[in-house]
């Protein structure tokens, strides 16, 4: 009984010394963003006097917010979409045909498994210059799409459309529905589950993504907001408490996404852990 | 008939996509190889070959081999520590209350936000400025202060600390669902033994966490190595070269310096790195898992 009491106190301890140690950064981010500089040095954790936007003003204009949140959203919600549209057609292939040309094409994508995709960003940059793609959204979702995150979504996706049993497609076929036609209405509503995941770990990769668009985009008014964040870090060096709220405005979109979705995230999380 | 017209439709469901991961991914990373081969650079128009010049510059050139050095430093410690944090937080959290729940969702937090705004964040933290919180703590309970990303002996593993208090969570949420997957019969048969705590995790417990565990520690060893977003954000690569990687090595000497050929051969022994040190890593967990059977 004792032991038992002891056991638990100690557990107890275990989890608060856990939470102050995740916690406490987080609190320091968002309590610093309400502070002047001088209140910030001499309180650092204490709570802020005023309630005082003045600093997310400042951070709002400096880094051009809603332009570069528009970017953003533009470069993250394109490229999960053709992620999920150019990943389930090849996944469904490589699942359901015994051709050999689609196995070695399966192999082939697996390459980009292994090996990291920035060994080859010296030529990657010449021919996104030479298809034109420069400083253009739409390179930077192509990078996202085709060279980074390609070879991951086709190998989760055709893990689990291997377990969807074919006479499905075989039935929908009498019924004198075309392969293509057969993928979109009968095979690819069933794969909600993974399709979800890609979802997900596709979002959390390209919002974070932050090599490429430095990489790829140059002009201020196509810039992402990590790109805004990292233009102002200098500028901002004395004022940085108004540098803060550039850091918060930049993740709160997915911590937003998180708090909302947190199960369906860890999920995602787990179900992209499986290996085929 | 049937047969024939599907092939075709399938051959054109997936040659797109084929095209632009062959465009984007395969033909660049050929071209590294080749390009390690040349002299090409932004300053030197005609192409030639030059053998393994590029390697022997890089093996002699001592700011890239401490990139090289500290990039599998970094590696190898995040992995062990990252994955040692990760499970003990797994078996601690592995429970059906509220609280456990809460915590869970605090530590996995984190790996929501972008490397480099964890970067920014601690590099306010860790500062030896007088407003460094950290320092500031240190001192409030009697210690002193600590250069933690000034001294060159010590920015690198505090580097790593940050990246261990971001991605623990992602690991922990894999690692959970592992134990759940574990047969409580097995710790029954255990109780009814008599087995201590301790000896139940070393012998059960940690024993079946194997495919969580090979997946993750492949997972840390490639991220670890691609280490780029947090170096920039904390110390650009200083104090010195203690904290350059191979990857500022890299967007240096291709895109600052146009050493286009120096960084393709980087590019090269960065794979190179990659894939002996992944081979290591599968042995050592083939015969884990021989281990088990």
């Amino acid at each position: 009984m004792k032991k038992n009491i002891f056991g638990k106190s100690l557990y107890t301890i275990g989890l608060t010394m856990i939470c102050i140690i995740m916690f406490v950064p987080i609190y320091y981010l968002v309590v610093t963003t309400f502070k002047s500089p001088e209140e910030a040095a001499v309180s650092p954790l204490g709570l802020p006097k005023a309630l005082d936007f003045s600093n997310y003003a400042k951070a709002l204009e400096a880094m051009d917010y809603l332009q570069a949140l528009k970017n953003n959203l533009i470069i993250t919600v394109v490229a999960v979409i053709l992620l999920v549209f150019f990943a389930t057609m090849a996944a469904y292939v490589i699942a359901r045909s015994q051709k050999k040309i689609f196995k070695v094409m399966y192999s082939i994508f697996l390459v980009g498994l292994i090996i990291p995709f920035q060994i080859a960003i010296v030529p990657l940059y010449q021919i996104i210059s030479g298809l034109n793609l420069m400083d253009t959204h739409l390179g930077v979702i192509l990078v996202n799409v085709f060279c980074i995150n390609l070879p991951l979504s086709i190998f989760l996706l055709r893990g689990f459309i291997s377990t969807v049993p074919i006479e499905l497609e075989e039935a929908a076929f009498m019924d004198g529905c075309g392969t293509f036609k057969t993928f979109w209405v009968i095979i690819f509503p069933l794969l909600k589950p993974i399709v979800s995941t890609v979802i997900i770990l596709n979002t959390l990769a390209i919002w974070n993504d932050f090599l490429t668009p430095l990489l790829f985009l140059q002009s201020p008014e196509k810039a992402v907001l990590l790109q805004q964040v990292y233009r102002n870090v200098g500028p901002f060096s004395t004022d940085w408490t108004s540098f803060f709220p550039m850091l918060v405005m930049s993740t709160l979109p997915l911590v937003i996404f998180y708090i909302f979705m947190q199960k369906r995230v860890i999920e995602g999380v787990v179900a992209g852990s499986v290996k085929g | 008939m049937y047969n024939k017209n599907r092939q075709r439709v399938f051959m054109l469901m997936i040659l797109p996509t084929f095209i632009g991961f062959f465009i984007l991914y395969i033909v660049p990373t050929a071209m590294s190889f080749f390009y390690s081969l040349t002299n090409w650079s932004v300053y030197n128009a005609d192409l030639q070959f030059v053998g393994l010049d590029n390697f022997r510059m890089l093996f002699e050139d001592s700011k890239t081999l401490a990139g090289i050095k500290n990039t599998i430093i970094y590696a190898l410690i995040t992995l062990v520590v990252q994955n040692a944090i990760a499970i003990i937080l797994a078996v601690f959290l592995d429970k059906k209350s509220k609280s456990a729940n809460f915590v869970k969702s605090l530590v996995f937090l984190p790996a929501v936000l972008s490397i480099l705004v964890v970067g920014f964040l601690f590099q306010y933290i860790m500062t030896s400025a007088d407003y460094g919180l950290l320092n500031n703590i240190i001192q409030f309970f009697g210690g002193d202060p600590v250069n933690w990303l000034g001294d060159k002996d010590i920015a690198l593993y505090s580097v790593i600390a940050t990246q261990v208090w971001q991605w623990s969570g992602w690991l922990m949420v894999i690692y959970i669902a592992n134990l759940k997957s574990i047969d409580s019969a097995l710790y029954e048969a255990a109780d009814i033994d008599g087995a201590s705590k301790m000896k139940k995790f070393f012998k059960i417990t940690l024993p079946l966490l194997y495919p969580a565990a090979s997946f993750n520690i492949l997972l840390s060893l490639i991220n670890g190595m691609k280490v780029f977003d947090v170096i920039l954000a904390m110390t650009q690569g200083g104090p010195g070269y203690a904290t350059e990687t191979i990857m500022t090595t890299l967007i240096r000497e291709g895109f600052n310096s146009g050493r286009n050929a120096y960084a393709s051969a980087l590019g090269v022994v960065f794979f190179i790195a990659v894939f002996i040190l992944s081979r290591i890593v599968i042995t050592f967990l083939n015969k884990w898992e021989r281990k088990l059977s």
